[in-house]
């Protein structure tokens, strides 16, 4: 469990002790912590959760349209997956029973669970699988991340009442990864049939709870599925969930949110920020969840595309110039984790290499010499040609943390004593796409969130450099290696489990040794909430919180 | 004001008032010409920002859309018509009184500006009614005891009125909420869930509204008026109640239209901080994902209600005062 790091750092030895048994816990969908976790009590009935959310509102709570990481959160609470994962990170069936593939790689056969009813009475079986599959790569449902995970099917077939055949376009040794994601849930398909509008305000699925109501700026209600059946009994405890109802208040101000969590206006918060977590520590009634998000490490990409850091003696000399882990140290105040790796800490497949990335202003002046950046300016920066050694780094604030901009801030002081201007530019989301778009960037940070090492392909490959209509690439690096595709192309075909992690270890280890990535930390993810609040730390693969097991005490 | 209409009335010929029709007509071409100006400005400056309003649709950041899913929302909302063709649909349906549909929320603006009207207006009319009454204290504070009072009175109004929205509402919660746990930090629908966003809305505009009230006041005090009163043996509270303050009052009830206007926009900070549903927070959220059928109808909708408040203002003044237009 690689990701009980962050917190093992700073924590007293109680709370790091009970941390780590929650973490433990983490990943099984409605695992019953009580013994482990210092949280022994009888489970409570009754009462109701209030959850805050800093992310902005979802327009849909329906993950199938659009997809991103707020409708996650939600959804994970009233619609279920095919697969999960559990405490160690392996991937479970979930409301499928077991599946299958051809040796061919090319049909992929799922049998769903038996016994299991969705909300509205309707009977979950490979009818309504397919009927969802159908509502996904519906382009009027205008899906794009559950769109993407299931873009290798071809066609698809109920062959009786709880089998699925699915016919692939290309092997596809991710697809049970994109079947745990919230984004690919399975929703009932009579209700799927009502207009979008109905269904965004009211998903209907197989979870713990169920939506009531969405009054919007202010709250989503949901209310205890009563009816409830557990897919996999030794996952939790029989019945239904131990909260009445959770109230889904979105709360943007972090110093708000935090506010109302001490007032116990609300019982848990999201996007806890590193302040407010390092208060947290040293107050007894409040609790800590780390979860750090699946798929890429926030990393800084370094455009490999243009001048200078189409020159690898550039990229490695930036990479020496700059000191991060100091940086991270005092901004985070103990509650992020240097990641070498291209891929979050909890990726089973994530491959580290430490050695290439150590702070050497000495190496990254003699690598700069040998590429030409010998002479200096007025200024201190260096020059080459008339042209100073200056890197373009476009920041979103809306999806990097004030901690996070702080560290770029203290990584451009860095680099200035080797002679390298960072100019940073602080900019909304519109502009900071713009810029990318345009390829007016040196420097760039932009999480990616996905189940599985398939990522790499989506960050690395050079097919991830052709820009969609929208002008968005992945690929922002801009890796362009036919060495590095093929590898990439054979981890996500081949049926050989050694194979598969050797390949995206290879693929790994080739685009940190080539410099194109800065790795930072795993993407953030820290929930605050009451002590009251038990048996919290139940996550789905993407790392949100599940509350089917969780109890408020007296 | 409502006093000095039944003084004026008298004074006015009768017959049908002309004037007043063409004056309301000028108004009314005034007030089309400004929603126009806005809806055009709104329409382009939101399409000057760097990308693409189609990723809005598809549920905005953290969402990599699809080349097919992307085609598809352009497709339905229009977005890939030439810029022309959308321009004066988009007028002809804001003629009509379609305001369309919001991108973020899937929802008719219409609708959802009528749900987010309520909130806002209770927080901006109790916000206006306490700036009014902590003025008129400060104001009657510092006149009443003299020249450290009025240092003091000025200094605290100056202080509260240069106070920024952002900063007064993170105190208000560090003290009342976290340090003294009196008041809730997040705007429930409860009265006390009101108090923190209306102070943090109120005491700028008390601080401004008793700048004026105040000097007002203490030029009343000195008037010839006020003498006479106490001629006639009137206490200095029944000058001051009777007199100074009714003075005083209608330079404020004047600003008070532009006052309104300014709680508006103070409650873009205060609904966000205080999580509080409301027009202001759905403009900033529409503006940061690019949601131009929402952005375009709260704008609307300010810009209307800053037109009938002006409006409605100058037609009491020309109601209780017949020496403005001709007649």
């Amino acid at each position: 469990m690689t990701h009980v790091r962050p917190l093992a750092n700073k924590l007293v030895p109680a709370a790091a002790a009970l941390a780590a048994a929650l973490v433990l816990a983490g990943c099984t969908p409605g695992t019953t912590t009580s013994d482990a976790s210092g949280d022994a009590g009888t489970p409570v009935t009754g009462g109701t959760l209030v959850y805050a959310s800093g992310d902005a509102e979802p327009s849909c709570l329906d993950p199938h349209v659009g997809g991103n990481y707020p409708q996650a959160l939600v959804a994970s609470q009233y619609l279920e997956t095919l697969y999960t994962k559990d405490a160690d990170g392996t991937l479970i069936p979930w409301l499928a029973k077991d599946s299958t593939v051809s040796e061919d790689g090319l049909t992929r056969t799922v049998t769903i669970r038996e016994g299991i009813s969705f909300t509205d009475g309707t009977t979950l079986d490979a009818a309504a699988v397919k009927a969802n599959f159908e509502h996904l790569l519906n382009p009027d449902t205008a899906s794009s991340t559950g769109y993407l995970a299931l873009g290798k099917i071809d066609s698809m077939q109920a062959v009786d009442a709880n089998t699925l055949e699915l016919k692939l376009k290309s092997p596809d040794n991710s697809l049970l990864e994109s079947f745990s994601m919230p984004w690919v849930a399975i929703e009932s398909p009579t209700a799927l049939k009502r207009s979008q509008a109905e269904n965004c305000a009211a998903p209907v699925g197989t979870g713990p709870f169920k939506v009531e109501s969405w009054k919007k700026q202010d709250a989503v209600n949901l209310v205890r599925n009563t009816e409830y059946v557990l897919p996999d009994p030794k996952a939790g405890h029989a019945g239904a969930a131990y909260l009445d109802a959770i109230t889904w208040r979105f709360i943007p101000e972090a110093a708000t949110r935090y506010a109302a969590l001490q007032a116990g206006e609300v019982q848990l918060i999201d996007n806890a920020q590193p302040d407010a977590i390092a208060a947290a520590e040293k107050n007894t009634a409040i609790k800590h969840l780390d979860a750090p998000r699946p798929g890429a490490s926030n990393r800084v990409e370094l455009n490999s595309s243009k001048a200078p850091f189409n020159d690898a003696k550039v990229r490695e000399a930036f990479v020496h110039a700059v000191n991060v882990n100091a940086s991270i140290d005092s901004l985070f105040f103990g509650t992020a984790k240097r990641s070498y790796s291209p891929l979050s800490s909890v990726e089973p497949l994530a491959h580290s290499e430490e050695s290439l990335f150590g702070y050497d202003p000495a190496k990254a002046g003699q690598l700069l010499d040998a590429a030409g950046w010998s002479e200096r300016d007025s200024a201190g920066y260096r020059v080459k040609d008339g042209a100073r050694l200056s890197l373009t780094f476009p920041v979103s604030t809306s999806q990097s943390i004030p901690a996070e901009q702080s560290l770029f801030e203290q990584m451009q002081a860095t680099a200035k004593e080797s002679g390298i201007e960072i100019k940073i530019k602080l900019l909304d989301l519109s502009s900071w796409y713009g810029e990318l778009f345009t390829n007016n960037y040196n420097l760039v940070s932009a999480p990616y969130t996905k189940v599985g090492p398939g990522v790499l392909s989506i960050l690395f490959h050079s097919d991830s450099t052709i820009p969609a209509p929208s002008g968005y690439f992945a690929n922002l690096s801009q890796v362009k290696d036919p060495s590095l595709d093929v590898l990439l192309d054979t981890a996500g075909s081949t049926k050989d489990q050694a194979e598969r992690k050797n390949l995206y270890a290879q693929a790994q280890q080739k685009v940190l040794e080539g410099y194109y990535l800065l790795p930072l930390y795993n993407q953030q993810n820290h929930f605050l909430y009451s002590e009251k609040l038990k048996n919290v730390g139940t996550t789905t693969a993407v790392a949100s919180p599940t509350f089917f097991g969780t109890w408020l005490s007296n | 004001m409502s006093t000095s209409t039944a003084t004026a009335t008298p004074t006015r010929s009768p017959g049908f008032p002309w004037s007043t029709v063409r004056w309301l007509l000028g108004k009314l071409g005034g007030g089309i010409f400004v929603l126009w100006a806005v809806a055009t400005a709104i329409f382009f400056g939101i399409r000057m920002i760097p990308g693409d309003p189609a990723e809005a649709i598809m549920g905005g950041p953290g969402s990599q859309a699809s080349a097919e899913a992307l085609a598809a929302a352009r497709a339905q909302y229009g977005l890939d018509q030439p810029l022309y063709v959308q321009y004066f649909g988009q007028l002809w349906r804001l003629a009509t009184g379609d305001m369309g549909t919001s991108y973020a929320l899937k929802t008719p603006v219409a609708e959802v500006l009528g749900e987010l009207i309520p909130p806002t207006l209770i927080l901006a009319v109790l916000a206006l009614l306490v700036a009014w009454a902590m003025a008129l204290l400060l104001a009657v504070l510092s006149t009443r005891s003299g020249g450290l009072g009025t240092a003091l009175g000025s200094g605290l109004e100056i202080v509260s009125a240069a106070v920024p929205h952002f900063w007064l509402a993170s105190v208000l919660i560090l003290v009342f909420s976290t340090m003294l746990g009196w008041l809730p930090p997040v705007s429930t629908n409860t009265p006390a869930g009101l108090v923190l966003p209306v102070i943090t809305l109120a005491l700028p505009l008390a601080g401004f509204l008793g700048q004026v009230m105040r000097d007002t006041m203490l030029e009343a005090q000195r008037s010839a008026f006020a003498l006479s009163a106490r001629a006639r043996g009137e206490s200095e509270v029944g000058v001051l109640l009777r007199h100074s303050l009714r003075h005083a009052a209608l330079p404020a009830i004047a600003l008070s239209g532009w006052a309104f206007g300014s709680l508006l926009s103070g409650a873009v900070v205060v609904e966000s901080i205080f999580a509080r549903p409301g027009l202001g927070r759905s403009l900033l959220a529409a503006v940061t994902s690019r949601d131009i059928p929402m952005v375009t109808g709260v704008a609307l909708l300010s810009a209307a209600a800053y037109v009938v408040i002006m409006a409605g203002s100058e037609l009491a003044e020309r109601i209780a005062d017949p020496r403005i237009g001709p007649s």
